[in-house]
């Protein structure tokens, strides 16, 4: 990679060894919606490891979108327990990034000013900024690009872009979602292939929201499928593949078809979700 | 390849074409009112002739008149113009902030946003006299309610979505004003101090016709009185083509201004 490793932000507990664990227990959330309270999320227990990509698949409205606003913190309004690197998750905060499904780049910036807004607010050097920003415009292959508006991009490069603010930060998690939902199918096969590469090199702890499952598989240690009303975690399988990996792994086809059959599968009985938790390839709990 | 070669020259041409179609209007114009005059179907001194007119007009700049009228009246402009777009602004921004605030004036707003500036004419007269305080106020109202709007709407239209990137980088209260909200609502503020500005032109030469000792629209009125009507045209043809110059050069500002939008 390269981004120089002394530029990483000093960890802000030094004397916290684990760097991106995220700890969920028991969170559940409601809406008021027409003076009526709807749960969107209920008894969603999860937790990553440090350095872990997981995906989550599950039907539109079940709370994916929900779940990552409440972990990025822009809403704290939340029962149960949100914990990265052991603190409570209360608001946002620069060890949290996120990718949103619209890029959400500021079409008044260039794609440096937008990348370099997310570093104002950090205590790196003025001085570094600019070459900071250039290795993250070239991490994601935007170089050339510096001085574009949003409007001169690509939808592709323009979600490049917004990877490349979320990752400028070095957040000890980044949530993404749906960051590939609007790019055709061949850019999102690079785009996914540049994301893994990106990840395999910073090693940042990354929970990504995805419609599709080949891409849930493709990326993620472990995938996640949720149900709807209210939304609640189904079953988390385990993609046991060493990256960068092959597109026409076996097992990456057999599990696809696997929660392919689970999201469209009656739903689960409400009790009984944990019971119905199915591993695979059966591997422990953690 | 060739495309790149042929497209310059036929967007240059397209444009030359459009110049060319913008001047014929003005020229069929000033035809029809020759033809008119020539055919004697007014009284000359009712409908004096172009060249009449354009003489006139030469004269009035010769010994300065024109430009100490069209001087006189711009400067109401400006300073009317920057205390009511001072004060939209800061109305429009603080009844887009605040509940209470746009609970308790809109619908004061609202309710004198519909009465005609040129109706408070009379009553300005009688508190202000004729004098410059009466021309500045009355501009000042013209450009207040279409600035007050617009930076109303342009406040409240800054997506959610923009506030929440601000919030995800931890952006200072500073950073998120004038990084994110100002920038958001430049263009519709721009737009509304165009119109707030072109607007108040209209009803400047509309009060100085009705009261006022200088200015485009009293020229107006005192060659109307004086029944010099090619003194009349002048004050037509000239606070026309002032309005018609703000305008473009509002214009070019707001598009300044909103450079980066998609084309
Ligand atoms: N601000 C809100 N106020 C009220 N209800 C909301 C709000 N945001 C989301 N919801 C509700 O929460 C539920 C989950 O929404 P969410 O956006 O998390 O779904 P999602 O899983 O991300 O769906 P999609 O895949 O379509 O993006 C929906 O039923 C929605 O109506
Ligand atoms: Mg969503």
């Amino acid at each position: 990679m390269s981004i120089d490793p002394s530029l990483r932000l000093p960890a802000e507990t030094p004397n916290t060894p684990v760097r991106g664990e995220l700890a969920i227990a028991n969170l559940s959330k409601s809406f008021r919606i027409g003076g009526q309270l709807r749960p969107v999320l209920e008894g969603i227990n999860l937790t990553l490891r440090p350095g872990e990509f997981v995906s989550i698949v599950g039907a539109s409205g079940c709370g994916k979108s929900t779940l990552l606003r409440l972990i990025v913190g822009l809403d704290d309004d939340y029962q149960g327990e949100i914990r990265l690197d052991g603190e409570r998750v209360a608001t946002t905060s620069l060890d949290r990034g996120i990718v949103f499904q619209d890029h959400r780049l500021f079409p008044w910036m260039t794609l440096e000013q937008n990348i370099e807004l997310a570093l104002r607010n950090t205590n790196v050097p003025k001085a570094r900024r600019a070459q900071i920003v250039a290795e993250h415009i070239a991490l994601v292959g935007l170089e050339g690009f510096e001085k574009a508006y949003p409007h001169q991009l690509s939808g592709g490069m323009a979600q490049r872009g917004a990877i490349a603010r979320a990752l400028v930060t070095e957040p000890k998690l980044l949530l993404l979602d749906e960051p590939l939902g609007a790019l055709d199918a061949l850019t999102r096969v690079n785009v996914q292939t540049e994301l893994q590469r990106i990840w395999m090199a910073q090693r940042s702890t990354m929970l990504m929201v995805t419609h599709d499952v080949e891409e849930a598989l493709y990326l993620g240690d472990r995938v996640i499928v949720m149900s709807p009303n209210p939304g609640r975690i189904r079953r988390i399988v385990d993609v046991d593949l060493p990256h960068p990996r092959d597109r026409r792994s076996p097992l990456l086809h057999r599990l696809k078809d696997e929660i392919l059959a689970e999201l469209t599968a009656a739903p689960v009985e409400p009790g009984g979700v944990s019971d119905n938790l199915v591993r695979l390839p059966a591997r422990e709990a953690r | 390849m060739a495309g790149s070669l042929v497209s310059p020259s036929l967007g240059e041409a397209r444009a030359f074409a459009g110049n060319l179609a913008a001047l014929a209007p003005p020229v069929l114009l000033l035809a029809l009112w020759e033809v008119v005059s020539l055919s004697h179907l007014f009284p000359e001194q009712v409908l004096v002739p172009p060249a009449e007119v354009f003489r006139t007009l030469f004269a009035m700049t010769q010994s300065g008149e024109l430009q100490r009228h069209v001087g006189d009246s711009l400067h109401r402009l400006s300073v009317g113009f920057i205390l009511g777009a001072a004060a939209g602004l800061a109305f429009g921004v603080t009844i887009a902030l605040s509940r209470l605030a746009e609970a308790a004036f809109v619908p004061l707003f609202l309710t004198l946003w519909q009465v005609p500036v040129i109706a408070l004419v009379p009553l300005l007269v009688m508190f202000l006299g004729i004098g410059e305080p009466f021309k500045v106020a009355i501009v000042a109202i013209a450009s207040f309610f279409p600035v007050a709007l617009a930076a109303f709407d342009a406040v409240r239209g800054v997506p959610r979505a923009w506030f929440e990137v601000g919030r995800v980088y931890r952006l200072s209260l500073a950073d998120t004003v004038w990084r994110i909200v100002v920038p958001a609502t430049v263009p519709a503020v721009v737009t509304g101090l165009r119109i707030g500005l072109t607007r108040a032109w209209v009803v400047l030469v509309a009060s100085e016709l009705l009261a006022a000792d200088s200015g485009i629209g009293q020229m107006m009125e005192m060659g109307r009185q004086l029944f010099q009507i090619d003194v009349v045209l002048s004050g037509v043809i000239v606070s026309g083509l002032v309005g018609f110059a703000i305008d473009r050069g509002a214009r070019a500002i707001e598009q300044h201004a909103t450079r980066w939008r998609a084309a």
